[in-house]
């Protein structure tokens, strides 16, 4: 579906929109980006500091005023990154979700199934692999720069209580490298290897809508709030 | 070196993760007759520039818990020189554990393990804890305090679960007992939305807001 148009008898008016994701989630939209919808990549590593990605985030919309009438944020609650952003003229929409493992399978009762059924999950996904920001990426840093004896401490303490290393294969990539890749890592640290069918589902709301009750649309003025994450509370 | 240069070189040393030179410092800083506490406080200060670094990305997640860890070192060093300060100083009872659904424990046992160097007694039910088995241990050894765990975003739903639980069981006690949520993702807006009574981002505070706690108890 292309960017929703309306039209009436005096005008034909197109929503314009922009889409700002990390490094991670747009790997999964791209191949659903419908061709007139703009994007813009945000860092991966600012989700270690949720101010900084917040900051990045309130930056990028700022940027994009007057340009666009919808930016639709591929981010989740990640840490509180997306909270108080807000627009003076653009509709904001981000997926109701705690973070973008629910994006990649579909949804956020998913996601918690999944975490109920094994709290101790690291998930990985092509964009995680490649980005190269995970523990596992660190592993090899560690054993370049201190010492495999070292590196083998902090990744024990790192995965402790970790049992299951989950690759989410959302149907939209080649995965056979990065199924290598995390069947090889999960022998290495004796984690349990499982392949977990993702979803596309998500992505595609994200991109076309509806936005439904599985997303929080902020009108223009307004800002993103910690509560809207959480409804029914 | 003097005594204050010796501090100002384990928090430059801590926060450069040399561990074999931290431990060693703090070994003979406890021979010396130096207090524990200052000792502990010094490593918070490191914890603090590692954490600062890290969000600068000077660091990698690795370097976060390699002085996690040696701060946890540290105070297993300390524990037994504050103990023998401590001693006729009984301090609260706390019950700890991990939410369900979350299954990170470095920041909680560094938190047991400063609550015990403090005098606190700590009863930690470990990782991915149910709500009814912090009741069943409230009813079977009412604490003074209740520290909640979490990491990650599912666990903040947890906390809220277990928080109401408790404070449902509670109804019948004349004071309920306070409730500290502690993890590194946590804020105000959190604490509100879980019905906690309070919130802690690091361990040293977590310590603070017990000895408070109960300072507060023994004076009613």
């Amino acid at each position: 579906m292309s960017a929703h148009c309306t039209e009436n008898k005096f005008a034909i008016t197109k929503t314009r929109k922009l889409v700002i994701a990390c490094a991670t989630v747009i790997e999964e939209m791209l191949p659903l980006l419908p061709p007139d919808v703009e994007y813009r990549i945000l860092d991966f590593g600012l989700h270690v500091n949720p101010s900084k990605l917040r900051q990045a985030l309130q930056d990028t919309i700022n940027e994009s005023e007057g340009q666009f009438d919808t930016i639709i944020l591929g981010y989740g609650l990640c840490s509180q990154g997306v909270i108080g952003l807000h627009s003076k003229n653009c509709t904001l929409v981000v997926p109701r979700v705690d973070d973008c493992i629910a994006i990649f399978l579909g949804s956020c009762s998913a996601y918690h199934q999944q975490s109920r059924s094994e709290p101790g999950t690291y998930y990985l996904t092509k964009g995680w692999i490649e980005v190269g920001e995970s523990p596992f990426s660190e592993y090899e840093r560690m054993v370049a720069s201190r010492g495999q004896k070292h590196a083998d401490r902090i990744m024990h303490l790192m995965l402790n209580n970790y049992k299951r290393l989950a690759l989410i294969n959302t149907g939209q990539h080649s995965m056979e490298s990065y199924r290598e890749y995390a069947r090889n890592t999960a022998q290495r640290f004796g984690l349990r290897y499982e392949e977990i069918e993702g979803s596309t589902i998500m992505v595609n709301k994200i991109l076309n809508g509806p936005w439904d009750d599985e997303f929080i649309v902020v009108k223009p003025g307004q800002s993103i709030r910690f509560e809207d994450f959480f409804p029914n509370s | 070196m003097t005594e204050k240069n010796s501090r100002k070189e384990l928090i430059a040393h801590l926060a450069d993760l040399d561990e074999t030179y931290v431990l060693k410092a703090v070994r003979h800083l406890l021979d010396k007759g130096q207090d524990p506490l200052d000792i502990i406080q010094d490593c918070e200060h490191a914890m603090r520039l590692v954490g600062e670094r890290y969000e600068k990305r000077e660091y990698y997640l690795s370097a976060f818990i390699m002085a996690g860890e040696i701060f946890r070192e540290v105070m297993a060093i300390s524990q037994p020189s504050m103990e023998q300060r401590l001693v006729g100083n009984a301090s609260g009872r706390v019950l700890l554990g991990t939410v369900q659904g979350d299954i990170h424990d470095i920041g909680k046992d560094i938190v047991e393990l400063a609550l015990r160097c403090y005098g606190f007694t700590v009863e930690d039910l470990g990782i991915d804890v149910p709500p009814q088995k912090f009741i069943e241990n409230i009813q079977k050894n009412p604490p003074d305090i209740i520290g909640l765990s979490g990491l990650v975003s599912v666990a903040y739903e947890s906390m809220r679960e277990t928080t109401h639980l408790i404070k449902e069981h509670s109804i019948s006690r004349q004071t309920a007992i306070p409730i500290i949520i502690g993890g590194s993702t946590l804020s105000e807006e959190i604490c509100r939305f879980v019905g906690a009574d309070f919130w802690v981002t690091d361990a040293m505070e977590g310590v603070r807001i017990c000895q408070r706690i109960v300072q507060k108890t023994n004076l009613q």
